[in-house]
This record gives C-alpha cells, sequence and structure tokens, in this order.
C-alpha cells in the first residue's frame, strides 16, 4: 500500500507542475495591475512603473517564471506582493481554519446524510422518503451565502449564541467551537444534503440485490440486513461522492467564509484575487491542487476499508 | 438578484425583529468595521486607499491638522507645530515644533531631524505614493531641534495642505522607519493618540491607546479595526452591538433601514465623492463638441438624486465638487436637460440616427446602477451606450489604457481645486502619457490657467484663475458632473466622538483623546 501511496503522490508532480505553469500564466493574463492596489487611485504611471519595478513585475515573464518554480521548489514562496508577508506564512496560518471547517462540516454531513438516506430508502414512497427527498433538494438549491445569513440572523441575532464576527479564536475549545459552530453547520447542512441523496439511491440499488433476498430468505434478521450487507455495498458510491464533493466544499467554503468573516483559503483566495496579489495567488492555487491531490488520494484508500476485495498495488 | 433580494428581506426581518437595546460595549475599545477584505501597506506614505486612510488618522500627526471632524482647509490648526511663518513671497515656510512629543513603542521625542526625514521620505518617490505633491519642495532644514524651514521652488496653492495629517504630510519616527526599512509597514510608528498593536491579516488591526499621547491620554483603551467584506455580516454585527462604529454604505435605504436600528447613529458627512462622466474628447464621434453637448443635455440630474436619495447626494454643480477652495457654482453653464435639443444636436452634427459610444465599466454595485441609469437617459436620446462590465481591479487597468470613450468615475480629493483640475484636466495628467493619473477626457484647455492658479500669490486673482479653468473645462464639456456623494458611517449612541462630525478628509471618523463610551 506504501508502494501504491508513493506512485500516486509521484505522479501527482506533473499536475503540480502544470497547475503552476497555468496559475503563472493566468494571473497575469487577466487585466488588473497590483502597484495600482498598493498605491490607490491618484497615483500616477510614474509612481506605479517605481512599484512595478520593486515589485519585479517589469522583468521579463520567463525570468519572473524560473524565478517562481525554482523558488517554490526550493521552499521560498516569496512574499504576498500586497501586504509584504511571505506567502507560506499567511497558507500556514489560515490552513488549520479550513481544515476544521471543511473536517467538521464533513463530519456533520455524514452523520446526518448517512442514516437518513438509508431510512428514506428503507421507507421508499411514503412520507418520511418524500420529506427527506424535498428536504435534500433544498439544501441542494439553497445558495450557501443565504443560508449563513439566515442561520447569523437567527442564533447570533435573535438567539445571542453565537458571535456575528466569527473571528480567529482557537485557543481553547469553547472558543473554537463557538467560532466554528455556525460556519460548520451552514456546510454541513449542505454537505449533508448531498450525502443524503447519495445513499439514498446506492441503498435502493443495493437493497435490490439478489444477496439481500438470500439473505432474507435465510431468516438473517432485517438490522444485519440493513447495516452489513446492504449500507457496506452502498457506501462505496457514497465516498466517491464524497472525495468529489469536498472540492465544491472547500468552493462554498469561499462564501461561508467571507459571510462568517472566519479566516481560510477560501477568503485569502478571493482577497487575492481582487488585489491582484500574484504571488499570493499561485502559492494558493498550488495548495488547493495539492489538497485536491491528497483528497482523492484519501478517497481511494477509504475503498480499501469498506471493500476487502480492493487491492492497492 | 434574487439573492440580493432575500439578503435584503432576511436583514430587514432581523432588524424588525429586534428587541431590546444594548446594554453597552463590554470592554472600553472601540471596534470598528470596515467593508474591505484586508489592509494594504500600512505605511502612510505608501497606502491611499479608503481601508487604511481612516487608520493612518488615528495613529499618525501632521505638522498641522484639519480640526477634528472638519474638512475644509480654512479650519486648519496646529498639531505637531506650535506655530509657523512665511516669507511674504509663500516660498519659504518655518514651523516651530511643539516640544515633548513622544514616538510610539519608545522611539524617543520627536524632533525636527523626524520632520526633515519624514517629509523626504513623503517627497521620494520610491518610498511615497504621493512624491509628486512634494515635487515643488526645494529643501526642508532642522534649523535646530524644534524649528523646521521648508524652502519651495515655487509657491503652492496651499502649503499647510500638505503638511496637514493626510497623505504624505503624516509625521513618521525617523529611528523607527530606518531600524525596520521594509518592515515599518508591518508596525508603523508615529505619534497619534492610538499607536499600532497587533495585525492579523483579512481579519482585524488593534490599535492601543499611547499613554504618552501629548494631548492627554486617550479615554480609550484601544481601538479594533475589523476587516468584514460582506456588507450583510458587517449590518449584522453592528445590528448584534458587536461593532460600535461602522462604515456604511453611500446608499439611502442602507441610511433609513441602520436608522432604525434602536441606538443607532448615522453619520452623513464630508467629503463628498463626486460622480463624474468623462468623455473621451480623442475619439469619433465625442471629438465632437456637439455630440458632448447632446449627451450632457440627455442627463436628468434629479432623475439620478431621486435614485441615489436625497439624504446622501447633491447635485454636482461644476467640475470641482462643492466645498473646495477655489470651487465655483457654474450651475448657468451645465446644459439643461432637454432630450429633443440633444436629438436634434445630434443630427446637426451629422448624427441623425443616433450615435453608439463604448463604456468600461466595473461590476462595484454602487456605481453600476448610476451608470445603468445614464445607459437608460441616453438612449431616450438615441445616443446607445455600449456597456461592458468587468471586474473592479479590471476596470481600473483598463480605464488607464483609454480603452473606454465614457469613464465613470466618483472620487474626493483634497478640498483645493488645484488637485481635482490638475488630476482629472490638466494635459500632464493625460491617461497613458508617463505622469498620467486620471485625465481620462484628454481635456487640456485649461492648462495655463491652472498652472498660473498654483503659484498666484494674490487670493482674489489665484481664484478668479480657478473660476476660468472651471468655466473652460465645463464650455468644452471635457466630463459631465452627475451629482456628489457624502460619506457615511453609522456609531452606536453610546459613543461619543468628542467633536462635531461634519467632516474628514481621511473619509473616516477621526477617534481622538476625546473619544469615549458614555456607558
Amino acid at each position: 500500500m506504501l508502494r501504491f501511496v508513493a506512485r500516486r503522490l509521484f505522479f501527482a508532480v506533473p499536475t503540480l507542475l502544470a497547475v503552476m505553469t497555468m496559475v503563472f500564466v493566468l494571473v497575469r493574463i487577466v487585466p488588473g495591475d497590483p502597484a495600482q492596489t498598493i498605491l490607490g487611485d491618484q497615483a500616477s504611471q510614474e509612481a506605479l512603473q517605481i512599484m512595478r519595478e520593486r515589485l519585479g513585475l517589469d522583468r521579463p515573464l520567463l525570468e519572473q517564471y524560473v524565478d517562481f518554480m525554482t523558488g517554490a521548489l526550493t521552499g521560498d514562496w516569496g512574499q504576498s506582493m500586497v501586504t509584504g508577508k511571505p506567502v507560506l506564512t499567511e497558507v500556514a496560518r489560515v490552513l488549520p481554519y479550513t481544515i476544521d471547517l471543511t473536517v467538521v462540516s464533513l463530519l456533520i454531513g455524514a452523520v446526518i446524510g448517512i442514516p437518513l438516506g438509508a431510512w428514506s430508502a428503507l421507507h421508499r414512497n411514503e412520507l418520511i422518503d418524500y420529506v427527506t427527498r424535498v428536504g435534500s433538494l433544498l439544501g441542494l438549491s439553497f445558495p450557501a451565502f443565504v443560508s449563513a445569513i439566515l442561520l447569523l440572523i437567527a442564533f447570533s441575532i435573535q438567539l445571542r449564541w453565537f458571535p456575528v464576527i466569527s473571528g480567529g479564536g482557537r485557543d481553547n475549545l469553547g472558543e473554537w467551537a463557538s467560532n466554528l459552530a455556525l460556519p460548520a453547520i451552514n456546510l454541513g447542512l449542505i454537505m449533508a444534503a448531498y450525502i443524503t441523496r447519495v445513499t439514498r439511491s446506492s441503498m435502493l440499488g443495493s437493497l435490490g440485490e439478489d444477496y439481500i433476498r438470500t439473505a432474507r430468505a435465510k431468516g438473517v434478521p432485517g438490522r444485519v440486513i440493513v447495516w452489513r450487507h446492504a449500507m457496506r455495498n452502498a457506501l462505496i458510491p457514497v465516498v466517491t461522492v464524497v472525495g468529489l464533493y469536498l472540492g465544491i466544499l472547500i468552493g462554498n467554503s469561499v462564501l461561508t467564509e467571507i459571510v462568517f468573516n472566519r479566516p481560510g483559503l477560501g477568503k485569502l483566495i478571493v482577497g487575492a484575487l481582487g488585489q491582484r496579489d500574484y504571488t499570493l495567488l499561485q502559492g494558493l492555487m498550488v495548495v488547493y491542487t495539492f489538497v485536491i491531490v491528497v483528497v482523492n488520494l484519501l478517497t481511494d484508500l477509504t475503498y480499501g476499508l469498506i471493500d476487502p476485495r480492493v487491492k492497492y498495488q | 438578484m434574487t439573492a440580493s433580494v432575500l439578503l435584503a428581506s432576511g436583514l430587514a426581518l432581523g432588524a424588525g425583529t429586534m428587541g431590546q437595546a444594548l446594554a453597552g460595549p463590554d470592554t472600553n475599545i472601540l471596534n470598528v468595521g470596515i467593508a474591505a477584505p484586508d489592509a494594504g501597506r500600512l505605511d502612510p506614505h505608501l497606502s491611499a486607499t479608503t481601508i487604511d486612510k481612516a487608520v493612518f488618522g488615528w495613529m499618525f500627526n501632521g505638522l498641522v491638522r484639519f480640526k477634528p471632524g472638519t474638512a475644509s482647509p480654512a479650519t486648519v490648526e496646529a498639531d505637531l507645530a506650535e506655530s509657523w511663518t512665511s516669507s511674504d513671497d509663500g516660498l519659504e515656510w518655518t514651523f516651530n515644533l511643539r516640544e515633548g512629543v513622544q514616538c510610539h513603542l519608545n522611539y524617543g521625542e520627536l524632533t525636527s531631524e523626524d520632520v526633515v526625514y519624514s517629509l523626504e521620505r513623503a517627497a521620494d518617490p520610491n518610498r511615497s505614493s504621493f512624491a509628486s505633491d512634494f515635487e515643488v519642495f526645494d529643501k526642508v532644514e532642522a534649523l535646530d531641534t524644534y524649528k523646521v524651514k521648508i524652502t519651495l521652488k515655487s509657491a503652492v496653492p496651499s502649503l499647510l495642505g500638505l503638511v496637514t495629517n493626510y497623505h504624505g504630510g503624516n509625521i513618521v519616527c525617523k529611528k523607527a522607519a530606518e531600524e525596520m526599512g521594509e518592515d515599518f509597514q508591518k508596525r508603523p510608528v508615529g505619534t497619534g493618540p492610538f499607536m499600532f498593536s497587533e495585525y492579523q491579516p483579512q481579519q482585524y488591526l488593534k490599535l492601543a491607546a499611547n499613554p504618552d499621547y501629548f494631548r492627554g491620554k486617550p479615554q480609550l483603551d484601544g481601538i479594533n479595526y475589523q476587516y468584514i467584506p460582506s456588507d450583510s455580516a458587517r449590518d449584522l454585527a453592528f445590528q448584534s452591538g458587536e461593532l460600535d462604529m461602522l462604515y456604511g454604505k453611500q446608499d439611502q435605504t442602507w441610511v433609513e433601514r441602520t436608522e432604525k436600528i434602536e441606538g443607532a447613529v448615522v453619520h452623513v458627512m464630508e467629503p463628498a465623492e463626486m460622480s463624474v462622466m468623462h468623455l473621451n474628447t480623442a475619439t469619433k464621434p465625442l471629438d465632437d463638441v456637439r455630440v458632448r453637448r447632446a449627451i450632457a443635455m440627455a442627463v436628468n440630474r434629479e432623475q439620478f438624486l431621486d435614485f441615489k436619495g436625497r439624504g446622501v447626494t447633491r447635485i454636482a454643480k461644476s467640475v470641482v465638487p462643492q466645498g473646495y477652495l477655489g470651487y465655483d457654482d457654474m450651475t448657468d453653464m451645465m446644459p439643461k436637460y432637454d432630450v429633443e435639443g440633444a436629438k436634434k444636436l445630434l443630427a446637426e452634427a451629422g448624427y441623425p440616427d443616433g450615435v453608439t459610444v463604448k463604456a468600461i465599466h466595473t461590476s462595484l454595485p454602487g456605481m453600476l446602477s448610476t451608470m445603468e441609469v445614464f445607459q437608460a437617459q441616453l438612449a431616450q436620446a438615441g445616443i446607445k451606450l455600449d456597456l461592458e462590465v468587468v471586474e473592479h481591479a479590471t476596470f481600473h487597468a483598463q480605464i488607464r489604457k483609454d480603452l473606454s470613450q465614457v469613464v465613470h468615475y466618483s472620487a474626493a480629493r483634497f478640498p483645493v481645486a488645484d488637485t481635482y483640475l490638475t488630476q482629472f484636466y490638466h494635459s500632464n495628467s493625460i491617461v497613458g502619457t508617463p505622469g498620467g493619473i486620471t485625465n481620462f477626457s484628454h481635456c487640456a484647455v485649461a492648462d495655463a490657467e491652472i498652472e498660473q492658479a498654483r503659484v498666484e500669490q494674490n487670493k482674489e486673482k489665484q481664484l478668479q484663475l480657478w473660476k476660468t479653468a472651471q468655466e473652460k473645462i465645463m464650455s468644452e464639456i471635457c466630463s459631465v458632473p452627475i451629482y456628489e456623494n457624502l460619506q457615511i458611517w453609522a456609531t452606536r449612541d453610546y459613543v461619543d466622538l468628542g467633536y462635531d462630525l461634519i467632516g474628514s478628509l481621511s473619509l473616516g471618523p477621526p477617534v481622538t483623546e476625546n473619544t469615549r463610551f458614555t456607558k
């Protein structure tokens, strides 16, 4: 299995290099000028030119590219063009927040979604099934930032359980939980809607299989049939979808982070894009790509845990 | 659209059901919410963004300052300098510094050395964004520990304006700036009532009260300046009492909604940002003054006021905003609203079937809605405005490459006519040229008057020159001034600013040693 992991990571290298090149080119194709962001709108062309030289943007593209690639490979990701802070420090500062949010939302999604999906499948075409299906469809179609505002109005303004500005406290468990609760519920509910639907249809598929009928004929108790025979087989597509969906979750986290004013990769990347902070954008895109690669790898490894027939070579 | 309606109704719901008034602040720290994802470079000589300027006003002093709460050159008063004198020709200025002023973080007493260093720094294009403002400086000398002499190459409309607590006039502490170099922007050191304490990117900037402030220890313990880009989150945080001071939207409905929150006070203050449509006179068909006049005649300013709200906007009356030194009411020269007349004029110019003009515009909602109204008004006169909407940073880059025939620009500047006229209407500022700033119209009809007024020592003659410059630009119709939008902030009623807030050039209400919570 270690060889499998090593090989997969090795194959990720060309992907990362390609992404780095594309990002380098793309951020520079988009019109906009980091110097203008820094100096404001009263700066003269002369002042802008001096700032561009200071940022190294006047040098030939190839030279900038070689610098960026060699720097990135040797661990020097440069400094944010706008704040002047090292890119790696910036990324490292917000990464834990994004991981917290993603993992906890995923857990909320799985804890709600898997049992609900299974339950719905078992009561196919009954009232509970309809309610679940409509509910999950609503969850899927609701924009994350609207649900975020509704949560804020309910829990922060009306009930005053949580602060509106989540802020960045991670020092003790209470503060951590209070800052994380609403954003994680917001994303978790959307995740739950997804997982419910996939679990339901996958469960329906496996409940119709021959081996289920055989098990029933043998007199295996219903609980065992559902949880051991049907569920275990139904989980493979669920894991695939969750793996794929994690990418979308990170995308949705952008809006959630902005509305709850929570630090995170998403918020950082939107800010960097608006300010045309080339160096920071480059660093962030590489981190994103790497996260997706790792998530895909973890998804593949999870298959083995669920299905003993899966072998890693 | 649906999303914003949902958001608005959500907010209205939140506002409507908000019951109890807030008891008061939990701490003696002023929590401020600003509409921005992050700070820029925290160096007063580098950053000119609205987001950073307010903070610089709280951390730094100038030789002189605008009286807190005002934004008019007439109210300039002593700050780091106790007194000053100038020669008759206006070329030599001597400032006597206040003694015993301490730099933040134990960087020692502020002396003439620091002032000389700061002004030289502000004039150096490698270290300052405002170097061009100081081009007229010949030399700055320290006569003794507390005496600074500024010699100018030529007289300027307002030397005191250049050394106020604004832009390059902010005085930094030499020892700190030299010691830290590039890192100064991560821990700026000044002499103001509040000093740098902590900065978390995209989260907050914390300032602590300066116990040694020369006007006395501030009554607040500090300021927590929070970067909150989401409009709705910022408003909700103010509503829940997490913010004591809030950057508002220049929008009537926002003002009305916020005023309904119990304990909220909305401040409408100077300076106004003037919304102007700059017409590129170097391109067809706008090179024909009749076409430009037709555009101006198709504009219904009253409709704009109804649309933007009369409580936050006023009609623009000249190519220089109201209240600026040198401003002159040009209402009589503004082409009157007359759609039929506009059509006739177009036909006369050889365009009986109307014209099409191209405009690149930002997607920022507040600005875009204005442009859409403008587009609809022009359409009635047979002028088709081809609108290409792009993201904000792209907009700024493209209009500076001369790619838009009509540029909608909204700006407030230092309140002396010279600044506005130079940046928007002097030929040296034409976009695309080395000195280019924001002359999008390629206007060059008033260069002589603008330059003469800059050095004219006779105040009356100077005003006359500025008036002539405005007349020339108006009759050339280089641009169509539309309306002026005032700055909006909100505070909780327990915040006593310590002065009457009429305006603030830093675009944020000053927080002084007298600002306090009343409960």
